[in-house]
């Protein structure tokens, strides 16, 4: 079983962010990782790996900061990659990731299952797996719980709103995206981290891949939330402030 | 004149809070840009659509016995019989599970641009600008397409539900329905257990924060059982194990609406906070002053929960 994973990288959420010209992000102060869902995806991938034999290839749109994550995946377990580092790409949005995702995959050839993330814990969009699906004439499931595979047929848990999953079948190839709880992605190990280092990692750009894809969204800026409401905030010594929300608890808001 | 379509969502007969919230968002961008509001109910008969109607004025109805349960491929032939056959501007979506699941795929269907999980609306220039949350609530950022038509999805809670009116019109629109390629087999629960925190009056909630089982134990459920209460959880929590699933709270766990809600080292994501937001009092404990939580909270304090909490059960 061929399957393509895509990964993104992502800021660490506890990062401290600064905005630069209400255009971008100052990348300076911030850390990056994986994106969480992406990790799920990944251990998913390898678990089918491990059950049905075959290979799991990591396809990543980013700059250079992201081969790092690509190499944590590779340390993983996960065989080879195409990362896509082209700053139009970079610049452009779902649509244009997702295009390119598909011509990235389409050179890998043979793939029976692309599993994404449900969604980029930067961008918030949980679109790009399926246009990607779209693009590729696949059928595809969104936040996927479980997942068994019996030669081409494909059972998947579909995560409802309130503790309830809706049971699917469907057959490969199929586009899949991963939701967190799923399994319990590994940790790298040390003669994994050694070979991550040795694995094959293909740069590209748009142009070798033969797409241009033009953006279908435009955006305008960014800023922190102006909240109506912001919480009172207790000042103090962690001991002084804990006596005072205890007090506050008991005589203002009345509820212990 | 051009058409602001809502689409509407339905389970078993019922409609969701979040197709009553879309139909006010049709009519507030539909009157802002001089078109008219509209929603597309896809079942398989009409009993839905004439619901609809009592919300928004016009009311297009696909009906086809392949349409009975949802299924991407079924909803988006569904929706794009109704752009095709309208003059359809926007489209809107719950950012809901089915949501999620073809909104992007009719943005692609009717070659349109999509904005994704929007708080907001606002028309400039004849364009709509749509407002969204990014890194994990942290930063909003706008958008708008460029295309001549648009997708849109809005989180739950972005627009007030539409009071019921005098009904509507409900026209048929007729569709064949190709290939559907997912086969619904049924619907299980999965996060029944013992406990049942829906009703409890205060509710300690640990996140990632915690670090791990024993912490999260040690802090989390002492505080909870000293006060009285019991102990919640955020999802990566529930995702790690270190308590069970049904004491998750937000979209995909419990909806909680106790007198006091404790969120310890909880970063206030929006679909957490989908669980917890009705609670009378909140408090935020968190190291983080930028946490959105704090956005949200009535009382807040900023520190390291593992100093914090040893002080308030000093307190108590
Ligand atoms: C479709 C979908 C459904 C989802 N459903 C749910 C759901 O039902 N419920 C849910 O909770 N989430 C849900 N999520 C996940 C959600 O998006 C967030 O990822 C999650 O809520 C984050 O949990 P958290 O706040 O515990 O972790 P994080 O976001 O990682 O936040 C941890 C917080 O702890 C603080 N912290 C760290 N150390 C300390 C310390 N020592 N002292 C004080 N503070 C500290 C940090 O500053 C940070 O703010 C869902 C996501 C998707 C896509
Ligand atoms: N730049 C990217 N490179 C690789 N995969 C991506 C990229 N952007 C998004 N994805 C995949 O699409 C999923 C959903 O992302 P999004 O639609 O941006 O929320 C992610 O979890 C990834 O699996």
């Amino acid at each position: 079983m061929k399957i393509a994973v895509c990964l993104k990288q992502v800021p660490d959420m506890e990062s401290k962010f600064k905005i630069v010209d209400g255009k971008k992000i100052d990348e300076s102060q911030i850390a990056f990782k994986i994106n969480d869902f992406d990790n799920y995806a990944v251990e998913a991938a390898l678990q089918l790996k491990e059950k049905l034999g075959g290979e799991v290839v990591i396809v990543t749109c980013g700059p250079d900061r992201a081969s790092k994550d690509i190499r944590q995946a590779f340390a993983m377990g996960a065989d080879w990659g195409i990362h896509v580092n082209d700053p139009a790409v970079e610049s452009g949005d779902n649509f244009v990731v997702a295009s390119v995702l598909q011509k990235a995959i389409e050179t890998i050839g043979g793939v029976d299952l692309v599993l994404t993330g449900v969604q980029a814990e930067d961008d918030q969009a949980a679109v790009t797996g399926v246009m990607l699906a779209d693009l590729m004439g696949l059928p595809h499931c969104t936040n996927v719980k479980k997942l068994e595979i019996n030669g081409n047929n494909l059972t998947v848990n579909r995560e409802l709103e309130g503790g309830f999953n809706e049971v699917i079948e469907m057959s490969a190839p199929a586009v899949l995206s991963i939701q967190s709880g799923i399994n319990e992605p590994r940790y790298p190990t040390l003669p994994g981290i050694m070979k991550a280092k040795k694995k094959r990692l293909d740069v590209k750009k748009g142009a070798d891949l033969g797409v241009s894809p033009k953006s279908k969204t435009d955006f305008i800026k960014m800023f922190f939330p102006v909240s109506e409401h912001k919480a009172e905030i207790i000042q103090g010594d962690p001991a002084t402030a804990a006596a005072k929300l205890i007090e506050k608890l008991k005589t203002e808001a009345k509820v212990i | 004149m051009a058409k602001i379509l809502a689409i509407a969502e339905h389970k078993n007969g019922k409609l969701t809070d979040g197709t009553l919230e879309l139909c006010k968002a049709a009519k507030a961008i539909a009157s802002a840009l001089g078109a008219e509001p509209a929603a597309a109910v896809l079942g398989k008969d009409d009993s839905v659509a004439k619901e609809v109607a009592k919300y928004i004025p016009l009311v297009f109805s696909v009906t086809n016995a392949a349409l009975e349960k949802y299924t991407s491929d079924g909803y988006v032939q569904g929706v794009k019989a109704v752009v095709e056959s309208q003059d359809v501007k926007g489209v809107l979506i719950s950012h809901s599970y089915d949501g999620v699941d073809y909104a992007a795929k009719v943005a692609m269907a009717i070659n349109a641009g999509i904005v994704s999980n929007c708080n907001k609306a606002r028309i400039d220039g004849g364009a709509v600008i749509f407002t969204r949350n990014t890194y994990n609530g942290k930063i909003q950022e706008e958008k708008k397409v460029n295309t001549d038509k648009f997708v849109a999805t809005f989180e739950k809670g972005a627009y007030d539900m539409e009071p019921a009116g005098s009904p509507g019109t409900v026209t048929a629109v007729s569709a064949s329905i190709g290939a559907i390629r997912t086969t619904v087999k049924g619907i299980i629960e999965t996060m029944a257990g013992a406990v049942d925190i829906s009703q409890a009056k205060i509710i300690v909630s640990g996140g990632r924060g915690c670090k791990d089982a024993d912490k999260y134990k040690e802090f989390i459920v002492s505080l909870a059982k000293k006060l009285g209460g019991e102990y919640g959880a955020s999802r990566p929590v529930v995702d790690s194990g270190w308590t069970d699933a049904a004491r998750q709270v937000g979209q995909s766990g419990k909806t909680v609406n106790p007198d006091l809600y404790i969120a310890v080292g909880i970063s206030g994501a929006i679909q957490h906070v989908a669980g917890m937001k009705g609670a009378k009092c909140i408090v935020a404990i968190n190291k983080d002053p930028e946490a959105p939580i704090f956005n949200i909270a009535t009382y807040g304090i900023v520190g390291d929960l593992f100093e914090v909490i040893p002080a308030m059960l000093a307190s108590l």
